[in-house]
């Protein structure tokens, strides 16, 4: 079904970068159009995911030109869900930039390339061409590696540099594994690839293909073997942006390797889903005890990120329907919760003199901000899967599918990593809400809004109170993911 | 002409990588940029299929080859913009980042750790 609600949450927050170059020097008005823009986005993406929910499939072939020739944008429950997902959380962190006392903020590019990266993410999710992803992924990082290299925090610079590198060797994949598939196929539009990997033999490049997308996915959520530059990169970004990078942006790669085995490599899931297992398994033990011996509050939680993923990419593994439902509710419910964390970290260190997030300097700052403690333990608590939570919901749906799914061993290191959670959440807790804080300890008078974090924080409490509906929405998701054929007619037609 | 485009694309495939680790950042930036010319190769030689022939110019059949694909051509002229754009963003950091740190060796530019 043709659907021109489609280019809204891409070209709404990419109309809005331009015109907000065009009026760089006026910073209210250059905010004014970021609020509203990521507004648009958001309501956009809610009227496609309210439209997908009787299980229709919309597509928009821009330019006019039918597929497989031209290039179409798709928005089936899985995409739509992801596009919710992000364009709620870049409107919070919108809102998060405009009250936020840091000076990379007022800076006139901060805006425009805040919303070249929405853009660039919601282009990703909603796409239907690997070739015009792979655009929409530069999009993403170019504007993600200048937002950082122009941090408060003097070590940006280096990240920026360090990431540029190592997320230009996952584009090298990337091209490399679209090469392989259109001299394959001869074509790039996702479905028709489907549909021709489902139908005739398996030559040999389309499998090399297969590994190429895997790594360059692999790469951009930042997991074991290509994970090291994560925590630079998160931990130096501006507090808005590094809010989107660790919850947002390394659920792409989640994104893509669902796509490659629900649609594309149906006949290769389970090879690649044991692999994803132990990849996963590595990181959710990596990232925790990463995230224990880590001496930056926010570093912690860019470690903790990685163990998030890594049980979203077990659900992806087990890859029963359960558990990939399971992997969408996980991957919805991280976003909020980690978003919303960085945030609140970000309004503690915003009141610090030098701006740090070091566990050192942070004792006992937050002794004077009880409302921001409160929120900080809820958030924390719902990282760690305490019950009525969010984070609860996502860590029963997916210990109850690794039951259904009789995968005893994993399951049991998974269930043992996640007490580690609760462990490195009560030290940070305890070292800057409980201690008591220097003599010496001076504090500025004001900090960043909490306003943000505050609704974040508020929907991770009502997705723990009423989980029902974005589970029942998974599973849907999932039950549309099981049968590649309806993306395909949609896309093609027939 | 398929062996020319394979020799190509795996030497300058090699020559990227080798330049990539080097320690000067602005070697491993150039070989960065080449890295990306051997994947232009690459696409080159998929749309490629017998002999190299101009879409679209040998409108009355003269010769019996097969045009090129225009199609790679037309995705390589996308890549090359945005690896141009990434490459121009990558010098431009070395350059800032060279001014503070007082040297462009990689490994002297080290103070994020933990």
């Amino acid at each position: 079904m043709t659907n021109a609600l489609l280019l809204a949450p891409i070209f709404i927050p990419l109309g809005g970068a331009a015109l907000g170059i065009l009026l760089a020097r006026n910073r209210t008005y250059q905010q004014a159009i970021g609020i509203v823009c990521s507004i648009g986005a958001w309501i956009g993406s809610i009227a496609l995911l309210i439209g997908n929910l009787d299980g229709s499939i919309f597509t928009y072939n821009l330019g006019g030109w039918a597929p497989p020739y031209g290039i179409v944008l798709v928005a089936d429950l899985l995409a739509s869900l992801f596009a919710v997902m992000a364009t709620t959380v870049m409107a919070a962190g919108m809102l998060y930039a405009v009250g936020c006392r840091d000076k990379s903020v007022s800076s006139p590019a901060f805006m425009p390339l805040f919303l070249c990266m929405a853009a660039g993410l919601n282009g990703v999710l909603y796409t239907g061409d690997i070739f015009t992803m792979f655009v929409f992924i530069e999009l993403m990082v170019i504007s993600s590696v200048i937002l950082v290299a122009i941090s408060d925090n003097r070590l940006g610079m280096e990240a920026a540099i360090k990431y540029l590198f190592i997320s230009s060797m996952g584009t090298l994949f990337l091209l490399t594994g679209i090469a392989a598939l259109y001299a394959t196929f001869g074509t790039l539009n996702m479905a028709d690839i489907a549909r021709l990997l489902a139908s005739g033999e398996r030559p040999v490049l389309a499998q090399a293909a297969a590994v190429m997308l895997m790594c360059a996915f692999l790469l951009k959520s930042a997991v074991f073997p290509f994970h090291f530059w994560q925590p630079d990169f998160h931990t130096t970004a501006p507090t808005p942006v590094g809010a989107m990078l660790s919850s947002i942006i390394v659920k792409v790669g989640i994104y893509g390797l669902i796509r490659m085995i629900t649609l594309m490599f149906t006949a290769e899931a389970a090879l690649i889903g044991n692999v994803l297992v132990i990849l996963g398994i590595i990181g959710i033990f990596f990232g925790s005890l990463g995230a224990l011996r880590t001496y930056d509050a926010k570093r912690l939680l860019a470690y903790s990120t990685f163990g998030q993923v890594g049980f979203i990419l077990v659900g992806i593994g087990w890859g029963s329907p359960a558990a990939l439902a399971a992997a969408l509710v996980y991957a919805v419910n991280h976003s909020f919760i980690k978003s919303s964390m960085l945030m609140i970290t970000g309004v503690i260190s915003s009141r610090t003199m030098t701006k740090t997030a070091r566990l050192t300097e942070l004792g006992g700052v937050g002794k004077t901000m009880p409302w921001v403690g409160g929120l900080y333990l809820v958030g924390g608590l719902a990282l760690a899967g305490v019950p009525p939570l969010n984070g609860f919901i996502s860590k029963v749906t997916l210990v109850q599918s690794g039951i259904e799914a009789q995968e005893w061993l994993t399951l049991g290191l998974v269930v043992a990593a996640g007490a580690l959670t609760l462990l490195y959440i009560t030290r940070t807790w305890q070292l800057i809400f409980l201690q008591d804080p220097d003599e010496a300890l001076k504090l500025k008078p004001y900090g960043d809004s909490v306003l943000a974090p505050s609704l974040l924080i508020a929907l991770c409490v009502t997705l723990g109170v009423f989980a029902s509906p974005l589970i029942s929405l998974a599973l849907r998701a999932v039950e549309q993911m099981g049968d590649p054929t309806l993306y395909i007619r949609a896309v093609l037609g027939g | 002409m398929n062996t020319l485009f394979a020799l190509a694309t795996g030497i300058m495939f090699g020559m990227g990588i080798f330049q990539l680790l080097r320690r000067d950042l602005i070697k491993s930036a150039m070989g960065f940029y080449i890295l990306f010319t051997s994947i232009n190769f690459l696409f080159l030689a998929v749309g490629a299929y017998d002999g190299i022939i101009a879409p679209y110019v040998d409108a009355n059949n003269q010769t019996s080859a097969q045009p090129s694909d225009p199609l790679v051509q037309a995705l390589m002229l996308t890549a090359i913009v945005i690896s141009f754009g990434s490459y121009a963003l990558l010098l431009g950091l070395i350059a800032v980042s060279s001014r503070r740190f007082r040297t462009v060796d990689s490994d002297h530019v080290n103070q994020l750790k933990g």
